[in-house]
C-alpha cells in the first residue's frame, strides 16, 4: 500500500541497513513525515534524508542510542510529544527505531523519504468497464441477461431462486419502488385478473409513465446531494429558492433526460447550455449542502474564520461532486493524502481550485431562452457602462487631485463619527421601483379649504436614516426632485427645483428652502423624479416635512399626508411619520456642521473640475445605464433558484466574486493557516498515466466544463457503476456493490462484478434510467417472492446472492405519503415551494421551527413529502423517527431501526391521529348511508392493505370498531406491520 | 406568594403529564403486557475495554460561550491592569474586533474548599463541591464561529453530519433501563442553540442513539409519548394494543426468518412501559421542599420581571438539573442539559459581547445553583462516583473589552471541568496565561479530544477502538485525535 520511494536500493546494505528500510524509514514516513518533510522543517527537522536528519540535531552523532529522537518518540504517562497531537507509536516500533539508533542510524544516501501516496490503481473501480456475455445458460427462469448473471452464480453458491412472489405482492412492490405509493384496491384486481402475457410490462410501463415517479425517484437523489431548503449552521436561515432545484430533479426523471446531460447540467449547465433553464436549476446541486451564514455574510473573507468557512463551503461541493458522480469518498484528502485511495492532497485541492470563484445564492433563470440571452447581454451592457462611468469617476478623482481626496478622506471619517440618533419611527418610504426614473410624490395638508392658510417663512426636509442594504444616513432621500406649494391643491407653485442634476445625498444634513416673507400656503408637495437607489430597487423617502412659521413654529407637526404609494409598516414606515416630529439627526452638532461645511466643498471643487466633455459623457453613459436597468426591469421577471453563482446581491460580508478566482493552496493538515504550494486545477487521476491536471487559464465557467465532460466521458471507469449500483439498490435493497458512496479500497467489492459492469455498460450506451428499470424490474431475479428458506439461509444469512427477494419496510415519505393516500387526505398537486409541517417563528434572527405547535389537519400540508420544506438544523422529528435521511450528511442508503419511540410516533403523533379520523371519515363516505362496521372494516383492510380481510380479522376488528368507533379501528390498521413491510 | 404556590406549580409541572396519562389510564398498559425484567440493553460493544469507573454522563452546555475568566479562571493580572490598552504582543483577530483596554472581571473572586479554588462570585454556590471537581484552563478550539464551535464540542467535529457525544456512547453502551430514552436532551426552553437538534442527532449512527428532546415546561413534555385525541381512552387503547399484537405477531409467524418483525411486536410493549415510566420520572411533585430548594425551585409559579435576572434562571437551570437527577437515577445513561437559547435579542445566552455583568451574572448564579443542587443530590444519593459530570461550552472570552463593559470571542483558550465518575477531585490541569488570552504552555493544551477521550476512557471504553464505518471511513468521536488526560482521573 504505501510504497516507499526508495529508488535504486543498493543491492546489498547491512542488517541495520535493513532494519532501516524494513521498519524504521515505513514509521517515519507514516508518523512522522507530513510535519517534518523538505517544505514543512517544523522544528527545524526534516526527515527527508539521513543528512537531514543529522542536521536537526536530534540524534547525538556519539551515542545514537541516547538521542533526543527517542526522547521525544517515548510516551509518558501514555503520551509522547510525537508525533504531536497524535497516538503515540507502538512500544515495537519504538524499539525497532531504538535497535537502529544503537546501530548507528545507518540511512543510505539513497533513500529519500517522501510522503506516503497510494500509486496503485489496480482496485477493481478503476479498471476499464468490460463488456460481458451473459452467462449461457439454458434455464426458462431467466427472462433476461440480468438473471443469466443472478443464476450463474446462484448455482457457483450452490442456491437456487425463491419461486415468484404472487400478484399482489408483486403490484405493491412496484408500485412503492417506482412511484412509492400503494396501489389502489382496483389496480390490484385488475392486475390479479388480467391474463394478457404481458400484463407485468404494461403495469410497468405505467407506473415509469406516471409523474409519481419522479416525485419517488428524485427523493433518493436528494437524499444523496444533501438537499435542504434551509442553510443549516448557526441561524439555519430558509433558503427559499432552493425548491426550483427539487422540481429540476423530478421533471428531469420524469423526462427520462439522458443522464450525461443530467449530470452536465448540475456541474456546468450555464457554460455548457447557455440560454436553457435547466443549465441553470441543475446548478441547485453544487449549492444543495449546508452552508454557514455567519462564516460567510459576518466574518470578512480576510479573517482566518472567513478562510475557514469558505473552505469548507469548497470542500461541500468536492465532496458532493466526488462522492455522488464517482462514489469516491475524497474528505481525507483535505488534511492528507488518502490512505487507502490513489488520491493526493494536490489532487483534492486540484478539485476545490475547480470551484474557486463560486459561491451559493439565488441565481435568476429564465423560462425563455430569449429572454435570457436578452438577459445577458442587458447585464453584460450595464457591466461595462458601469466601469466606464466608473473610468470618469476615476479621472474626476485625479483632476480633484489632493485635495478632493483629502476632503473625501476627512467626510468619510467625519461620517462615522457622526453618531445618529433617531427615533424608531423612521418615516415615509414609497414603494419600490423597479425604474428610477418614475415619479412619486407625498403630500402634506397644513389647513383645510375652509380654514385660513398658514403663513410659512420656510420649509425643511429631513432626510432618513436606515442601515438597511449598509445605506445609513440619507436613506431614500431623491436624487432628482422639486417642492410644490398650493392653497387650493389645485394650483401648485414650484418653491424648489431640483430636476436638472442628481442631488448629492445630504446625508443626515436638512435641506432646507425659505419661502418669500408671509407665503400663504395650505398643502405641500415633494415630488421625487428620480428614485433613491437601495439594493437594486428604487424608493423615495423622507424622515420629515418640516413647515416653519415666522416664529419658527412647525405647522406640519400631525398634518395629515397623502402619497402616491407607501410602504406601510410601522412602526419604522408609514405616511403618518412624515409629520410626527421625529427624524434622526447626527448627535455631535459640531462634527454635523463640518461635515456639511465640507460636503459643500465638495460640491464646489467638483462643479470647478468638471468639463463639458466629461460632463457630456457621464450624462451618455448614465442615460446609458438607465436605459438598460429600464430594459432590464421591462423583461418578463426572471425566478430564482439557490444555485452555485458567481454574480449575485451582496449580503454584510457576503460578496461575489465576479467570477475572479480565489487563490488556492495546499493546506498543510488541510488548516488554513499553514497554506503550502498553490494547487493545480484538475480533475482526479483514473490511471497512473492519466493527465489529471486542467490549464491554469481556464476561468471558473470553463473549469467546472471541464470538469463535467471529465465526468461524462464514456470511458469513465466510477461514474457509469455509480448510477447503476444506485438505481440496483434502490430496487433490491442492496447494491453490487454495499458501500455505494465509496467503491475505494475501504468500500464493499460487487458482489456480481460482472452484471455491474454489464449493467453500467449497457447504461452508458443508452443513458436511459428508465430503461435500466425496466431491465431490473422485468427480471425474474426482481420478481422472486421473500420466502425464507433455513437451508439457503445456512449458505447466505445476508441474501447477497439474491436467492429470494429482501422484504422491507416502508420509507418515511413512504409511511407518510401512503397514510394520507389511503385516508384520503392527499392532495397531489405538483411542483413549488414547500410546505410547512412547523410554525414558521422569529425570522428575522434565528428562525424557529415549532413542530409541536402545528396543526396537522392542515390541508396545505397534505401533500407528497417531497415536497416537504426540509428543514436542514432542526429536521422533522416524526420523519426522523422513521429514519429519514440526514441532509446534513450524504445518505446514498438509509437505515432502517426499529425503536420503541418509533411505535410511539406511529401511534400517538398528531399526524397519525388525524389520518385516522380522515380515514375513518372516507369509509363512512364510501361504503354508503347505511354503512355496517363490517363493510367499513372490509374496506378499511382493502384500501390499506389491498386484499379481503381472513375471517378472523374481520371478526376481530369489527368487534373492535363496533366498541371503539371507526376513529381506533382506523389508527390501528395504520400500525400493521402489514402496512409498512413490502414482500 | 402564599406558601401554598409552589404546590401548586408542581402540580402545574406534571398537570400535562398526567392528564395525559389519566386519558389512557396510567396504569392498565403495563397489565397486559408480559413482565419482562428489567434487563440492561447492551450496545454495541458486548464487552468493555476496560473495567468501567462510570456508567452515565451529564452533560451541561452553556450556548453562546461563556467566559472563563468571569467564572472559573481568576486573572490577577487583569486587576492590575485593568482600563490600560491591551497588548497581545502579536496580531490577534477577534471576531467583532473585540480588542479594547484590558477588563478585570466585574465580579469578585474568593477561595473555596480545601483545594482552595478560587472562584468567582457569581459560580459560589458550586463552592462547596471543588474538591470533587477538576478544572482545565487550556481547553483550545478551532474557530470563533458559534456554529462550527458547538459542533466541535458536541460532536467532536466542526462541520454538520457527524453524531452528538450522547449518541456515541448510547450506541456504544446501549440502555440501563430500557423503559426511559437512553439519551435525554433538555434544551433550553426558550430556544434551540446553535444547530439546534443536530447537537445531539444520531448522524450516521442507527436513530435509536440520538437524543430525546424533553421539555418539562411544556405541555406535552415528550412528543408523541401519549395520544392527544378524543376518540382515545383507556379501554380502546388496551384492546387495540392486544389486537396489534396479535395480528403483527401473526404476520411475524406467516414470515419466518425475519427478526425485524417480532421485535417490531415488542417495541410496541417496550413504548407502552416507556408511557409509564417517563411522566413518573418528570413529576416531582413528591420532591421535599429542601430539595426543591438546593435546586432554586422555592419560587416557582413567581411572576419575573422582563430583564433577566438570577432567580428566574436558576429557576429554568434548576428544573432541568432536577430532571436530569431523577432521569440518572431511574437510569437515563446519557443527560445533556443546554443554557442559552439562539442569539437573539434580549439575550438569553451566554454571548455576552455587550455587558458580562448584566448577562454573565444572573446565567451564572442561575446555573451554579443548579449545577451545585445536582453534584451534592448525585453526591448524597451515591450517584456521583458512577456518574460524570462535564461542564462545557463553545469557547472563551477576550480579556480584552467590546464595547465598554462585553467581551468577544477567544477560542484561544476557555474552560470545562468535569467531576464523578472516576473523575480526581479537586484539581487543576492545564493553566491559561497569565491573561486569559491562551493557554500558557501554547504547545500543549488540551482540546475536545482530549475530554472526550478521558470521559470514554471512564466508560469503559478505549476512544480508539469505538468506530463506525460510514461512507468508507472509519469514524470515531475523536477522529484521528484524543489523549486520556490522567491528570484528572
Amino acid at each position: 500500500m504505501a510504497t516507499l520511494l526508495a529508488t535504486g536500493l543498493a543491492a546489498k546494505a547491512s542488517a541495520a541497513g535493513d532494519l532501516f528500510r524494513d521498519q524504521v524509514a515505513p514509521i517515519l514516513q507514516r508518523r512522522c513525515l507530513s510535519c517534518h518533510n523538505e517544505t514543512d522543517r517544523r522544528g527545524d527537522l526534516s526527515l527527508t534524508t539521513g543528512v537531514d536528519l543529522r542536521e536537526g540535531g536530534y540524534i547525538d552523532a556519539d551515542r545514537s542510542d541516547d538521542s533526543h529522537l527517542l526522547e521525544v518518540i517515548t510516551p509518558v504517562d501514555g503520551a509522547a510529544k510525537m508525533p504531536k497531537d497524535a497516538d503515540p507509536l507502538t512500544a515495537e516500533q519504538i524499539q525497532a527505531v531504538r535497535r537502529w539508533l544503537a546501530a548507528g542510524a545507518p540511512w543510505p544516501d539513497d533513500v529519500k523519504l517522501t510522503a506516503s501516496e497510494v500509486k496503485e490503481f489496480d482496485g477493481w473501480s478503476y479498471q476499464p468497464i468490460r463488456h460481458p456475455t451473459p452467462p449461457a445458460l439454458a434455464d426458462p427462469w431467466i427472462r433476461n441477461p440480468i438473471d443469466a448473471f443472478i443464476l450463474d452464480t446462484l448455482r457457483q453458491q450452490r442456491l437456487s431462486p425463491a419461486p415468484p412472489a404472487d400478484r399482489r405482492a408483486l403490484i405493491r412492490r412496484l408500485s412503492f419502488d417506482l412511484i412509492g405509493l400503494p396501489p389502489s384496491p382496483d389496480d390490484v384486481r385488475r392486475f390479479v385478473a388480467d391474463s394478457s402475457p404481458d400484463a407485468y410490462e404494461q403495469l410497468v410501463d405505467r407506473l415509469l409513465e406516471s409523474p409519481q415517479y419522479g416525485e419517488r425517484w428524485a427523493r433518493h437523489w436528494l437524499d444523496v446531494v444533501k438537499y435542504a431548503d434551509t442553510c443549516g449552521y448557526d441561524k439555519d436561515k430558509l433558503r427559499p429558492n432552493a425548491w426550483p432545484y427539487r422540481d429540476y430533479v423530478i421533471r428531469s426523471l420524469n423526462e427520462d433526460k439522458p443522464y450525461a446531460r443530467f449530470v452536465q447540467e448540475q456541474i456546468a449547465g450555464d457554460v455548457l447550455f447557455p440560454g436553457e433553464p435547466d443549465g441553470i436549476l441543475g446548478l441547485g446541486f453544487i449549492a444543495a449542502g449546508p452552508w454557514d451564514f455567519i462564516g460567510h455574510v459576518e466574518v470578512p473573507e480576510s479573517k482566518l474564520d472567513g478562510k475557514v468557512a469558505r473552505n469548507l463551503d469548497r470542500d461541500d461541493m468536492v465532496c458532493n461532486v466526488v462522492n455522488t458522480f464517482c462514489s469516491v469518498t475524497i474528505q481525507c484528502a483535505r488534511c492528507h493524502n488518502h490512505k487507502f485511495d490513489p488520491i493526493t492532497q494536490q489532487h483534492y485541492y486540484a478539485l476545490q481550485n475547480i470551484f474557486a470563484a463560486v459561491d451559493r445564492a439565488d441565481r435568476v433563470y429564465d423560462l425563455d431562452p430569449a429572454v435570457s440571452n436578452q438577459r445577458q447581454q442587458l447585464t453584460e451592457t450595464l457591466r461595462e457602462r458601469r466601469s466606464q462611468l466608473e473610468k470618469v469617476e476615476a479621472e474626476v478623482r485625479q483632476a480633484g487631485g489632493e485635495r478632493l481626496a483629502g476632503l473625501n478622506m476627512r467626510i468619510a471619517e467625519l461620517s462615522k463619527q457622526v453618531k445618529v440618533r433617531k427615533a424608531p419611527e423612521f418615516g415615509y418610504h414609497s414603494q419600490t421601483s423597479a425604474d428610477p426614473a418614475i415619479a412619486k410624490w407625498a403630500a402634506i395638508e397644513l389647513a383645510g379649504a375652509d380654514e385660513p392658510a398658514v403663513a410659512l417663512q420656510k420649509i425643511v426636509l429631513r432626510p432618513c436614516h436606515d442601515e438597511f442594504g449598509g445605506i445609513g444616513a440619507g436613506f431614500g432621500f431623491p436624487l432628482r426632485f422639486r417642492m410644490e406649494t398650493s392653497t387650493d391643491g389645485q394650483q401648485w407653485e414650484v418653491v424648489a427645483d431640483e430636476t436638472q442634476r442628481d442631488f448629492p445625498n445630504p446625508g443626515l444634513t436638512p435641506y432646507e428652502i425659505a419661502l418669500p416673507a408671509g407665503t400663504a400656503v395650505r398643502q405641500i408637495r415633494v415630488t421625487a423624479t428620480r428614485l433613491a437607489p437601495r439594493q437594486g430597487v428604487h424608493i423615495f423617502a423622507l424622515a420629515e416635512l418640516q413647515a416653519l412659521t415666522a416664529n419658527g413654529e412647525n405647522a406640519a407637526v400631525g398634518a395629515k399626508v397623502t402619497s402616491l404609494d407607501s410602504i406601510e409598516a410601522p412602526v419604522r414606515w408609514r405616511r403618518s411619520n412624515l409629520t410626527d416630529g421625529k427624524w434622526a439627526e447626527g448627535a455631535d452638532a459640531e462634527v454635523s456642521r463640518e461635515l456639511a461645511a465640507l460636503e459643500s466643498q465638495r460640491r464646489e471643487l467638483l462643479a470647478a473640475i468638471e468639463t463639458p466633455e466629461r460632463m457630456e459623457r457621464r450624462r451618455e453613459l448614465q442615460e446609458a445605464i438607465a436605459a438598460a436597468e429600464r430594459q432590464l426591469a421591462g423583461l418578463p421577471a426572471g425566478r430564482l433558484v439557490y444555485a452555485a453563482a458567481t454574480r449575485f446581491d451582496p449580503q454584510g460580508n457576503f460578496k461575489p466574486t465576479l467570477g475572479k478566482l480565489r487563490p488556492i493552496h495546499v493546506l498543510r493538515r488541510g488548516k488554513i493557516e499553514q497554506p503550502g504550494d498553490p494547487a493545480h486545477v484538475g480533475v482526479l487521476p483514473l490511471s497512473e498515466d492519466a493527465s489529471w491536471q486542467l490549464d491554469e487559464q481556464l476561468d471558473e465557467g470553463q473549469r467546472r466544463a471541464a470538469l463535467a465532460r471529465w465526468l461524462t466521458d464514456p470511458e469513465h471507469p466510477l461514474v457509469w457503476r455509480s448510477i447503476v449500483n444506485r438505481v440496483w439498490q434502490h430496487h433490491f435493497g442492496e447494491g453490487i456493490v454495499a458501500t455505494p458512496n465509496d467503491f475505494g479500497r475501504m468500500g464493499a467489492k460487487p458482489s456480481h462484478p460482472e452484471l455491474l459492469d454489464w449493467l453500467a455498460n449497457e447504461f452508458r450506451q443508452h443513458q436511459s434510467l428508465k430503461t435500466l428499470h425496466r431491465q431490473i424490474v422485468t427480471s425474474s431475479v426482481y420478481r422472486q417472492s421473500t420466502a425464507f428458506d433455513p437451508d439457503k439461509a445456512a449458505l447466505d444469512a445476508g441474501n447477497r446472492y439474491l436467492w429470494r427477494m429482501n422484504r422491507r419496510r416502508l420509507e418515511a415519505e413512504e409511511v407518510r405519503d401512503a397514510m394520507l393516500l389511503v385516508s384520503g387526505a392527499l392532495n397531489p398537486f405538483q411542483g413549488g415551494p414547500g410546505f410547512y409541517l412547523f410554525m414558521l417563528e422569529k425570522t428575522a434572527h434565528s428562525p424557529h421551527y415549532e413542530y409541536h405547535k402545528f396543526d396537522p389537519a392542515d390541508p396545505a400540508s397534505h401533500r407528497r413529502s417531497i415536497y416537504r420544506f426540509i428543514v436542514r438544523s432542526q429536521p422533522d422529528p416524526w420523519m426522523t423517527t422513521l429514519d429519514c435521511a440526514d441532509s446534513s450528511q450524504s445518505t446514498p442508503k438509509r437505515n432502517e431501526t426499529l425503536t420503541a419511540l418509533q411505535a410511539l410516533s406511529l401511534l400517538n403523533n398528531r399526524f397519525n391521529l388525524e389520518m385516522a379520523r380522515r380515514f375513518a371519515a372516507r369509509l363512512r363516505e364510501n361504503v354508503g348511508e347505511q354503512p355496517s362496521p363490517a363493510a367499513m372494516v372490509r374496506r378499511a383492510v382493502d384500501l390499506s392493505l389491498q386484499r379481503e380481510p381472513t375471517n378472523d380479522e374481520l371478526e376481530a376488528l369489527t368487534t373492535y370498531a363496533e366498541q371503539h368507533g371507526m376513529e381506533n379501528l382506523c389508527r390501528l390498521v395504520l400500525n400493521f406491520s402489514e402496512f409498512l413491510y413490502l414482500e | 406568594m402564599s406558601h401554598e404556590s409552589p404546590l401548586d406549580r408542581r402540580g402545574f409541572l406534571s398537570r400535562g403529564l398526567q392528564q395525559g396519562a389519566a386519558g389512557l389510564g396510567c396504569m392498565s398498559l403495563a397489565a397486559l403486557l408480559e413482565k419482562d425484567a428489567r434487563g440492561e440493553q447492551r450496545g454495541v460493544l458486548q464487552t468493555l475495554h476496560h473495567p468501567p469507573r462510570a456508567k452515565r454522563v451529564v452533560q451541561l452546555f452553556m450556548a453562546g460561550a461563556a467566559s472563563h475568566i468571569d467564572l472559573w479562571d481568576h486573572k490577577p493580572m487583569l486587576e492590575k491592569h485593568h482600563g490600560e490598552p491591551s497588548d497581545f504582543g502579536e496580531h490577534v483577530e477577534a471576531f467583532q474586533n473585540g480588542l479594547g483596554p484590558w477588563m478585570r472581571s466585574p465580579f469578585q473572586f474568593a477561595p473555596h474548599g480545601q483545594c482552595g479554588k478560587m472562584l468567582s462570585d457569581v459560580v459560589s454556590p458550586l463552592g462547596e463541591c471543588v474538591d470533587d471537581m477538576a478544572f482545565v484552563h487550556n481547553m483550545v478550539g478551532k474557530t470563533g464561529v458559534h456554529s462550527q464551535a458547538t459542533y466541535l464540542q458536541a460532536t467532536g467535529f466542526q462541520r454538520p453530519g457527524f453524531p452528538g457525544m450522547g449518541a456515541w456512547v448510547s450506541y456504544a453502551l446501549g440502555a440501563i433501563n430500557e423503559d426511559l430514552p437512553t439519551f435525554v436532551v433538555l434544551p433550553d426552553h426558550r430556544g434551540y442553540a446553535s444547530n439546534g437538534p443536530k447537537n445531539w442527532g444520531s448522524a450516521f449512527l442507527p436513530a435509536s442513539s440520538q437524543g430525546t428532546p424533553i421539555f418539562p415546561q411544556r405541555d406535552n413534555p415528550i412528543e408523541d409519548l401519549l395520544p392527544r385525541a378524543g376518540f382515545v381512552n383507556e379501554r380502546s387503547e388496551r384492546d387495540a394494543l392486544k389486537l396489534l399484537a396479535r395480528f403483527n405477531h401473526k404476520y411475524s409467524q406467516q414470515h419466518p426468518g425475519d427478526s425485524r418483525l417480532e421485535a417490531r411486536v415488542r417495541s410496541y410493549e417496550l413504548a407502552a412501559r416507556m408511557q409509564l415510566s417517563a411522566p413518573e420520572a418528570l413529576d416531582i411533585s413528591g420532591e421535599p421542599r429542601h430539595v426543591l430548594k438546593m435546586y432554586g425551585l422555592d419560587r416557582l409559579g413567581a411572576v419575573y420581571p422582563e430583564t433577566i435576572n438570577a432567580a428566574e434562571e436558576a429557576e429554568y437551570f434548576g428544573l432541568k438539573c432536577l430532571m436530569a437527577r431523577r432521569l440518572l437515577e431511574r437510569g437515563v445513561r446519557f443527560v445533556q442539559i443546554w443554557s442559552g437559547n439562539d442569539n437573539s435579542f434580549p439575550r438569553r445566552n451566554w454571548d455576552s459581547h455587550e455587558d458580562i455583568e448584566r448577562d454573565h451574572g444572573p446565567l451564572a448564579r442561575g446555573m451554579a445553583v443548579g449545577a451545585a443542587a445536582l453534584l451534592k443530590d448525585l453526591k448524597q444519593a451515591g450517584l456521583l462516583e458512577d456518574t460524570i459530570v462535564h461542564w462545557t461550552t463553545e469557547f472563551g472570552r477576550m480579556p480584552s473589552t467590546q464595547g465598554s463593559k462585553g467581551r468577544d470571542h477567544n477560542p484561544y483558550v476557555f474552560t470545562n471541568w468535569l467531576a464523578g465518575g472516576g473523575i480526581r477531585g479537586g484539581v487543576t490541569h492545564g493553566l491559561s496565561d497569565p491573561w486569559g488570552y491562551k493557554p500558557l504552555d501554547r504547545d500543549h493544551p488540551t482540546q475536545v479530544y482530549d475530554i472526550h477521550a478521558t470521559m470514554l476512557h471512564l466508560l469503559g471504553i478505549d476512544h480508539t477502538r469505538l468506530t463506525y464505518l460510514h461512507d468508507g471511513i472509519d469514524r470515531r468521536l475523536t477522529d484521528v485525535h484524543g489523549h486520556l488526560l490522567q491528570a484528572i482521573v
